[in-house]
């Protein structure tokens, strides 16, 4: 059957199914035959004993030797669906004793073997010279002290005769049977597709423009319901995807027309008027700056779409976090001091996190610059490092008027911007909070945003890590210190 | 000194060409790699600045023929993608710098002089620039006669800008070389012009003479009245 194939799968069901019973009947055909003629064989064999016991009462022997039937036997009556018996007497040294008429001179059986009903019954089936198939029981007797073998037997043309019969009418019924289970089975299965047929043409119609429409769910309970309902799923997550796609795209080309438009117009303006040399630098380097910041943004294009494929390979390695995070707020610390801000770094000194050192540097970074960001004049960012079990978070907080809640599940979409106009002129994309969840992730890790209503901003990074065991070499300076 | 300039983009090859005359190099171009590989083996240059995207033969099979063939000129790379396996392969076929596009002129001219310059040893012990002096030694810096209180950071910019002196020094270069930032992002670009702001502060206020410029887009120089 490897191999076989047809165009639809109710065909290959149905022929399946018609094969398989058709195999079942057979068997079942030859086991019923099989069981009818072993039974009418006993049957039969049980009424030669029978009868057998009871010649044995009825045998005398003659003077010259051979063996008489008592008249007064055939009385005996028959069971009306057996034929007449046929019967032979040998003496146990192989003369025959006698034959009754039925067999009409045709030898029941040639002379009996050694040990032929001696100990028991002994069963079996023989042919006549005619061919007449026959049933035949022996049993050794003692005439008068003269030892015989009695045998009785009984045609099993009519056994044979019941058998065909009975073979005959299964091998007449059996296509007759298959082509009615056939026919049903062709309709049960066409009825139990039918719902695939209408779920392809409907998966047929959902398309980039239409990925809205979802399979109909007739039962979400049984098998082709499931089907529906993980291919609807599957279509939500492509349609989520989709729209990602559509609006970064969207976002990323208004991004990239921003400074384009202002270098234009800048060049237009520029050129029009007929200016001094210090006129012209001055909108040169204008410009120079629109260009640089679009060299900026298609890095950071360049970074999201590389991580989005996974092309950014992470070198993880332990890093210790809070001299980590020291590094860090020191390079930010003069954007800090800009604005009177104080930036306070704590927590346990033996936080150890697995990363990518530039990948968290990144996170870290856009963090923290994001607090002095939104900080105001004068205000502190503290910086925590606190392990948990098996993680270790970083919390960044700020000392900024909050995100309204609308705002908190999209600020680390990209480029998006709570205050647009605000947020440009700070130099942002909107990506750096962005990049800082891909950082996070690609750690198996994740990044949280917590507003407490007292104000003010959490941003709290989660990444695996432990609490090193080793102690920390300032702990050790102390401890020598303490010695001296 | 004359240099080569392997790049088919009409408009960069042009731009580099009169930038790096405008320093007194004498430049010749090639838009092709065959063209560029027929004069790099016909003619001889102290430099040559290859660009790896070419139409027909790249940069780096130019680039591995000229080693093949024995020619030790310092190539300089130009490369679009700054995939690190690009790096590593233009370093690989015997590049000795490389540059990603799209790259700061000023930066470019920097890492041609740093070529040109390299084996040189260099013996100063002191910078200068008008009255502002710097102790390579000491780790000092005055003004005339005034002390200069620096942070470590604004120590090494300013020496930075002292060894570029009267040269236009972008950001991205401080950021690579003072700041060792491989990644860039805006933050550094703020922290670098806060920097900026203060080393300007330390070095030039009170004195008639100013030193630190901006040139706005590209960068800052330091630059002299009498240079």
């Amino acid at each position: 059957m490897i191999g076989f194939r047809t165009r639809n799968v109710r065909t290959r069901l149905t022929v399946w199914y018609v094969a398989v019973l058709a195999a079942a009947l057979v068997i079942y055909a030859g086991i019923a035959s099989t069981v009818m003629v072993l039974q009418l064989r006993s049957e039969l064999d049980r009424l030669a004993i029978e009868d057998l016991e009871t010649v044995e009462g009825f045998l005398t022997p003659a003077p010259d030797g051979s063996v008489s039937l008592r008249n007064d036997y055939h009385d005996h009556p028959y069971p009306a669906d057996v034929q007449q018996r046929l019967m032979e007497v040998w003496s146990a040294d192989g003369k025959l004793l006698y034959r009754n008429e039925v067999l009409g001179g045709r030898a029941l059986s040639g002379p009996p073997t050694p040990g032929e009903g001696v100990n028991s019954y002994s069963e079996r089936s023989v042919r006549l010279a005619d061919g007449t198939p026959v049933r035949l029981v022996s049993r050794h007797h003692l005439l008068e002290g003269r030892a015989t073998v009695i045998r009785v037997g009984f045609s099993e043309e009519p056994l044979w005769a019941r058998f065909w019969q009975v073979l005959i009418g299964l091998i007449i019924g059996l296509p007759l049977a298959l082509g009615l289970a056939g026919l049903g089975g062709y309709f049960l299965a066409r009825k139990a597709l039918s719902p695939i047929d209408r779920m392809a043409r409907r998966a047929h119609e959902i398309n980039a423009e239409h990925l809205s429409a979802r399979l109909d769910v007739e039962n979400p309970a049984d098998e082709l319901g499931r089907l529906a309902a993980a291919f609807n799923e599957t279509l939500a997550r492509i349609e989520h995807s989709f729209e990602q796609l559509r609006r970064f795209t969207s976002d990323a080309s208004h991004e990239l027309r921003t400074p384009l438009t202002a270098i234009r117009a800048v060049g237009e303006v520029g050129l029009r008027e007929k200016g001094t040399p210090e006129h012209y630098r001055e909108v040169i380097g204008s410009m120079l700056e629109e260009a640089a910041r679009l060299t900026r943004l298609v890095e950071s294009l360049l970074t999201i779409s590389r991580a989005d494929s996974g092309q950014l390979p992470l070198a993880v390695s332990e890093i210790t976090v809070l001299p980590f995070v020291r590094e860090i707020t020191s390079l930010l610390e003069v954007l800090a001091e800009e604005k009177a801000q104080h930036i306070v770094v704590s927590g346990n000194e033996r936080a150890l996190v697995k990363a990518d050192r530039g990948v968290l540097r990144q996170v870290l970074i856009n963090l923290l610059d994001n607090a002095v960001k939104y900080s105001p004049a004068g205000g502190t960012i503290s910086v925590r490092v606190r392990p948990a079990g098996q993680t270790v978070a970083v919390e960044v907080e700020d000392g900024g008027p909050g995100i309204a809640p609308e705002h908190r599940v999209r600020v680390f979409d990209r480029f998006y911007r709570i205050d647009e106009a605000r947020s440009r002129e700070a130099g942002g994309a909107g990506l750096g909070l962005a990049i800082a969840k891909w950082g996070a992730e690609a750690h198996s890790g994740r990044i949280e945003l917590e507003c407490p209503a007292s104000g003010g901003c959490i941003f709290r990074l989660t990444l695996p890590g432990e609490e090193s065991r080793a102690i920390p070499e300032r702990d050790i300076r102390e401890a020598s210190e303490i010695v001296r | 000194m004359r240099i080569l300039v392997v790049e088919d983009e009409r408009k960069v090859a042009r731009a580099l060409e009169q930038g790096l005359a405008a320093e007194s190099y004498a430049v010749t171009v090639a838009h092709s790699g065959e063209d560029g590989f027929f004069r790099v083996s016909s003619e001889s240059f102290d430099l040559v600045v290859l660009d790896v995207m070419l139409p027909g033969r790249s940069g780096i099979e130019v680039l591995s023929a000229m080693r093949r063939r024995g020619l030790k000129t310092p190539v300089l790379v130009l490369t679009a993608k700054d995939a690190i396996e690009d790096r590593v392969i233009g370093l690989d076929a015997g590049a000795d710098d490389y540059l990603v596009k799209p790259f700061a002129f000023p930066e470019l001219s920097a890492r041609i002089r740093a070529l040109l310059r390299r084996g040189k040893q260099e013996t100063t012990l002191t910078l200068q620039v008008d009255d502002l002096h710097m102790d390579l030694i000491g780790r000092t810096v005055r003004r005339g006669a005034q002390q200069l209180d620096l942070t470590p950071r604004e120590y090494e910019v300013l020496e930075y800008l002292l060894r570029h002196r009267d040269q236009v020094v972008s950001r991205e270069m401080l950021a690579r070389d003072v700041w060792k930032e491989m990644v860039r992002h805006s933050p550094i670009d703020n922290v670098i012009d806060v920097h900026m702001v203060r080393i300007r502060r330390k070095v030039d206020e009170g004195f008639p003479t100013k030193l630190v410029h901006t040139v706005r887009g590209v960068g800052f120089v330091l630059k002299g009245e009498k240079s």
